[in-house]
């Protein structure tokens, strides 16, 4: 694997497409507002303030017919409330703010983005590498099994898994908060774990079969051969041969990955099945029931979602422009 | 809905005119067109329906009020003419009985029945239906009084032998009349699972009953128990609907769950599975004829579209109205909400074995710590009240001496202080989207304890599949130590609430202290009914002051109602057409 | 016949997969907390009541014995009771299944209609605006969770609007189309498709964007072949050029691709029928793994199973089509 040259192509196909640097761009936002999310929070994304529920963003003014306790009475109601800069994405049907959930959600979804790929990416790889390289009856089983696991549909499996593990989730305590740079935020990031590990055991296969498809191939190069009948052990072949060069295709399906993970980290939040209350997809099921009266506390995480996954799809567009390795099934996964 | 646009009315009619087609194989055509009296529709009869009838009928969106009474007439079309003749019609004869016009009215809850044997589930859905069709042997008023049904008196023979005197004037659907060993054959085929080939669920529910038998020579049975049976009228007047001997005899169970044959006022016309259940008038039945000549009950699981069904016209009633869109409801004209309490407490109990939770003060903390009242004012925007023990007003056991916690977080901060387990970090599961936002009670109320300075406390959303079996495995260690979970108790007696979470052995419980086990020994045999409830109300005492749960609200029953129907609504959740009259 | 032979061996395969599934899913229940019973016995049924109950519905032989006997019944296409609806899984299964074909063709027909020439337009009409529309779009549309598309939908046209229904199925393709050809009105399908055209947006948009890409991507890549200038010089007309040969080598990663997704068509089947409240298989999924109904699991998993088999049977026969060259080990 010539570093040199993949990091050469990267520049030029950088420098060449604008698109590539906007989803550049892109990922260091979100990245930057999960990082800094304390500091660029107004409140405590938790806090709760039953008096200010349901306020639109800044600069809209809502009005709706409700019904309220007057004087211990239930009466119907005429309430209009006006955005403002406190809450500026507003606030839910708990009174947090819109906006410092957003930050905080940001963590979670890079959380289990990250993570999610990079134990699926250790697992699959190795799986796939081990059936290539080995081919025949190896590689015949571990492949009817792939099959087995695409015949399943991802989420369904995804949903059964989680009521097999529960829904564990880790407390990551937050550096900036334990130095005390700042005050009033959560203490810790809540991680959740089960929906991570699903997540990974879920994608797992298209690691697998991007890695064997790379392992049939440079089986059959002639330095391996030559190195084999040196008398090189399998493991020694496949770690030092065959693993570099798969790392590119992988890198790219990594990428992709990522994207898709997110995507289905917040369905499976949307569908109730998360570690923690502190996620896009949660948020978006919280407002669901509340669109006609209150359509941001949905659509605001909603756009968050969608702005990080164009950005990281636009990173692996650029990789794959630059690197141009052979995938088959070039987004595998898909959402769900 | 002043000017419903086309589509509106395009949609209902159409809805009707699908009602129509898929019935038409049926012996009647259950879907709602007003316009032809006694004959049956035919299908190529209601043809201008859906196009061309539609235009006029657009009054029926004007529901009750105004000329127009009746709502029908917008789902049908039969022709122009027809439907102005019988919107005046109506508007004349408004609120009377009008024996020409049938009275139909589509129904929509949330889920759909499970079955329709009145023995085989434990579900209200399910209850929604059989009720139109079975009756029970006793019945209970809208405010949970015991009154009579197919038994005209009931008397205490001995401690262990209760007498129903049975009706002698009633007609099962299939022709055959009452005789009291079918009401004796009923309660035996809830408890002896040798008889009527069922395991029955509501089996419990007639705890310590052990069979029935026909008094000789009179038309009575006697239902017998193990010993002394205290609960035995309220039981009755809570299950066992009564089902004919023979009926059921002939068949077997896959046919029980989609045919009906009671004695109850509406009769089954055609029943599709997750589909509908439409129900007809019986002709002959004993009692008072109800007002609804036809219902249609069908579901929606989603909040938001059975919202959007009743603001349609496309359904006349739905349960379950979120309290967000309750304002939206009584602000149109033709619709209204209709409310009350239900038999149902939303609370949070604490395992009482385990930290921090072993410690009263502790307990009591966490219901000092939570604005009750704001979260009922927020979040249920108005719709339900708060709770002080684990009995609701009215019951059976109540203690009317006891006020719900108030919000005081500095008591409950010291409080915490004082039980010695300041700086304790919480976790409040609660089952996602089980009662009536329970999901955004629960994180309130973990919002406010996370609030106090020394306590932290997050919610965690499970699905109630696995926190149901975390609770009923009999095993306390793997109850979660502080979770959210909604009762109802629908036999009006505290002892339903009290055994089950406060005295060991159960498969909930949570708690167990050696004085409610000693109030339990008495509840169990006591029969002077005062004495009884003297033991119960000292009982809530110690639940309350115990602080056993975090008290939440009482879950309230909010119904979206459509104006040309009077209705008050059950404390018991059962929205049954016989109730319902013609506004 | 090598076609033949081919179909059969796939056809093995296909079964053997089925059988994974099964054991894959019998596996899963055994281990999964939350038993079935804690759903059909009320919540303060005594243990000797639960007990009583497990024994009536099997639910306490050991797995080996419940495994031979799912499978034995299923050899006689018989998947069992559904524990909650007491019906047999099947019929319920079935019931649901054409909602959830309805939804899945349509969202496939709306990929399919957008996508292709979206895809050669773009290519063909590369750097121009209607390109950078149609990039820009098919970005957008691979970045966005469809429950979230659904939601805004409905807030949207739904609620907003009013143009369309909200949700529910009110009608089925079938009863109408019988009222159309046997009673000669439209209503029906008019208010089918009133229902239908939503959710299957929601669906198809994800696939619609990905086919726009690979389309657009693979368009390129054969435009830039020189067999294609070879048919150009021949004199053939710039379109059928287009369409005739670069679409048909294009078509081979599509195709690819497509088998591939079915388990996120499937997976965004679930989804987009519980934002729609959607009467078909995905519904009954999730109200079955939530109530614990294994029966129905089981059976809907098998019929997903068979229908990813069979699908991919297909995609390898269109492979075939379009390119005849490629043999099968």
């Amino acid at each position: 694997m010539n570093w040199q040259r993949v990091w050469r192509s990267l520049r030029a196909e950088f420098g060449r497409s604008p698109m590539a640097k906007l989803g550049v761009v892109l990922i260091l936002a979100v990245f930057l507002m999960a990082i800094f999310a304390p500091f660029l929070a107004t409140t405590n994304p938790k806090a709760q303030d039953l008096s200010r529920a349901n306020e639109p963003p800044v600069g809209f003014t809502d009005t709706t017919e409700d019904t309220r306790l007057v004087d211990g009475e239930r009466q119907t109601v005429t309430v209009t409330t006006r955005g403002t800069l406190e809450y500026p994405l507003g606030t839910n049907q708990l009174g947090q703010d819109m906006y410092s959930r957003l930050l905080y959600g940001a963590r979670t979804s890079l959380l289990v983005g990250l993570l999610g790929t990079a134990i699926a990416a250790l697992a699959g790889v190795s799986v796939g590498i081990v059936a290539g390289y080995y081919g025949g009856r190896v590689d015949d089983g571990l492949m009817r099994f792939a099959d087995v696991m695409l015949a399943f549909p991802a989420l369904v499996l995804a949903i059964a898994l989680i009521g097999l593990l529960g829904p564990r989730a880790v407390d990551i305590p937050d550096p900036f908060v334990a130095a005390g740079l700042v005050s009033d935020m959560p203490e810790t990031t809540v991680l959740p774990l089960t929906v991570t590990l699903v997540v990974a055991l879920v994608n797992w296969v298209w690691f697998a079969r991007v890695a064997r498809g790379e392992a049939l191939s440079v089986r059959e190069k002639n330095y391996v051969k030559a190195s084999r009948s040196l008398g090189a052990s399998d493991r020694r072949l496949m770690l030092k041969h065959v693993l570099p060069n798969s790392l590119t295709p992988i890198l790219v399906l990594a990428t992709v990955q990522v994207a898709v993970i997110i995507l289905l980290e917040s369905a499976l939040s949307f569908l109730g099945f998360s570690g923690t209350t502190l996620s896009w997809g949660f948020d978006i099921s919280q407002g669901r029931d509340l669109l006609a009266t209150s359509w941001w506390i949905s659509t605001m995480p909603g756009l968050a979602i969608v702005v990080t996954v164009i950005g990281i799809n636009l990173v692996g567009d650029w990789l794959r422009d630059a690197l141009d390795p052979d995938i088959e099934g070039e987004s595998g996964g898909g959402m769900g | 809905m002043e000017q419903p646009d086309d589509s509106d009315i395009e949609r209902r009619g159409f809805l009707k005119f699908v009602g129509a087609t898929s019935a038409s194989a049926a012996t009647m055509a259950m879907a709602g067109c007003t316009g032809d009296d006694e004959e049956e529709l035919e299908n190529g009869d209601d043809g201008g329906n859906g196009d061309g009838g539609n235009g006029d009928g657009g009054n029926g969106d004007d529901g009750g009020n105004g000329d127009g009474g009746n709502g029908d007439d917008g789902g049908n079309g039969d022709s122009n003419g027809d439907d102005g003749g019988n919107g005046d019609s109506n508007g004349d004869e408004n609120g009377n009985g009008d024996m020409d016009e049938p009275f139909e009215i589509t129904m929509t809850q949330r889920q759909h029945p499970t079955t329709l044997d009145p023995h085989n589930h434990r579900e209200t859905p399910t209850d929604n239906v059989v009720l139109h069709s079975y009756e029970g042997i006793l019945w209970r008023g809208p405010e949970g009084e015991i009154i009579e049904s197919l038994a005209t008196e009931w008397e205490v023979v001995e401690d262990n032998r209760h007498r129903f005197t049975i009706r002698d004037d009633v007609q099962f659907h299939d022709g055959s009349s009452l005789e009291p060993s079918d009401c004796a054959f009923t309660i035996r085929r809830i408890v002896d699972p040798e008889v009527g080939g069922l395991e029955s669920p509501q089996r419990d529910q007639l705890a310590g009953t052990t069979g029935a038998e026909v008094v000789d020579g009179e038309r009575a049975i006697d239902m017998l128990s193990g010993g002394p049976n205290p609960m035995a009228f309220q039981n009755i007047a809570s299950y066992a609907h009564v089902v004919s001997e023979d009926w059921i005899s002939e068949r077997d169970n896959e046919e029980i769950a989609v045919e009906m044959n009671g004695t109850g006022p509406y009769r089954l016309a055609d029943y599709e599975p997750e589909e509908y259940v439409r129900l007809e008038k019986f002709e002959d039945y004993w009692g008072e004829e109800p007002d609804v000549d036809r219902v249609e009950i069908i579901a929606a699981a989603e909040d938001s579209t059975r919202v959007s069904q009743l603001l349609a016209g496309e359904t006349d009633i739905i349960s379950a109205v979120p309290p967000n869109d309750a304002g939206r409801i009584e602000s149109d004209d033709s619709l209204g909400i209709a409310d009350i309490g239900s038999t149902r407490i939303l609370m949070c109990p604490m395992v009482y074995n385990e930290e921090p939770f072993d410690s009263v003060e502790f307990r009591q903390a966490m219901n000092y710590a939570i604005d009750l009242d704001q979260m009922i004012d927020e979040i249920l925007r108005g719709f339900g009240v708060p709770t002080s023990q684990p009995t609701l007003p009215g019951y059976n056991g109540h203690n009317s001496d006891l006020e719900p916690y108030p919000y005081d977080p500095d008591e409950a901060e010291s409080l915490v202080e004082q039980s010695g387990y300041a700086g304790a970090e919480l976790e409040l599961e609660y089952p996602a989207g089980r009662y009536l936002l329970n999901d955004e009670l629960a994180q309130a109320a973990a919002g406010f304890i996370d609030d106090l300075e020394n306590v932290s406390c997050e919610a965690v959303s499970r699905d109630f599949g696995t926190l149901a079996g975390e609770l009923l495995d009999g095993d306390l260690s793997t109850t979660p130590s502080f979770y959210n979970i909604g009762w109802g108790n629908t036999t009006f007696d505290a002892s339903q609430t009290l055994t089950p979470f406060l005295t060991e052995g159960t498969a909930i419980y949570h708690y167990r202290s050696d004085e409610m086990e000693q109030l339990k020994e008495q509840w169990q045999v006591e029969t002077n009914a005062d004495e009884r409830e003297q033991i119960l109300q000292e009982a809530n005492q110690l639940a309350h002051d115990e602080a056993v749960w975090v008290f939440l609200n009482r879950e309230w029953l909010v119904y979206g109602i459509n104006g040309r129907i009077d209705w008050d609504p059950r404390q018991d959740e059962y929205f049954l057409a016989q109730g319902m009259n013609q506004a | 016949m090598r076609l033949t032979r081919f179909l059969l061996r796939r056809t093995a395969q296909g079964i053997l997969v089925v059988w994974g599934v099964i054991t894959l899913v019998f596996l899963l229940r055994f281990i999964t907390p939350g038993s079935t019973i804690d759903f059909v016995a009320p919540l303060d049924a005594s243990p000797e009541l639960r007990q009583r109950l497990a024994e009536d519905l099997g639910l306490n032989k050991p797995i080996y014995v419940q495994y031979a006997d799912y499978i034995v019944n299923l050899l006689q296409l018989d998947m069992g009771n559904s524990l909650l609806k007491g019906r047999p899984a099947s019929d319920v299964i079935f019931a649901r299944l054409p909602a959830t074909l309805e939804l899945a063709i349509a969202a496939t027909i709306v990929a399919i209609l957008f996508s292709i020439p979206l895809g050669v337009i773009s290519a063909t009409r590369r750097h121009q605006p209607v390109d950078y529309g149609a990039t820009g779009f098919s970005l957008i549309g691979i970045s966005t969770p469809n429950f979230w598309l659904g939601i805004m939908l409905i807030l949207i046209v739904g609620v907003n609007l009013g143009w369309l229904p909200t949700s529910r199925r009110i009608i089925g393709f079938g009863p109408a189309l019988e009222l159309l050809i046997f009673e000669g009105r439209t209503i029906g399908i008019q208010v089918w498709f009133e229902h239908i055209l939503l959710p299957s947006i929601t669906l198809g948009t994800y696939f619609t964007a990905l086919i726009t890409r690979l389309t657009r991507n693979g368009m390129l890549e054969e435009l830039g072949q020189s067999y294609v200038e070879v048919t150009r010089a021949k004199g053939l007309p710039e379109t059928l050029v287009k369409y005739k040969h670069v679409l048909r080598n294009t078509m081979i990663p599509i195709i690819t691709v497509l088998g591939l997704q079915m388990g996120t068509l499937i997976g965004g089947a679930v989804i987009t029928e519980s934002v729609f409240n959607w009467p078909g298989l995905g519904t009954l999924i999730i109200d079955a793994i939530n109530s614990r109904d294994w029966p129905l699991i089981q059976g809907s998993l098998i019929v997903i199973g068979v229908g990813f088999v069979v699908i991919n049977i297909v995609v390898d026969a269109l492979y075939m089509y379009f390119n005849p060259q490629v043999t099968f080990e």
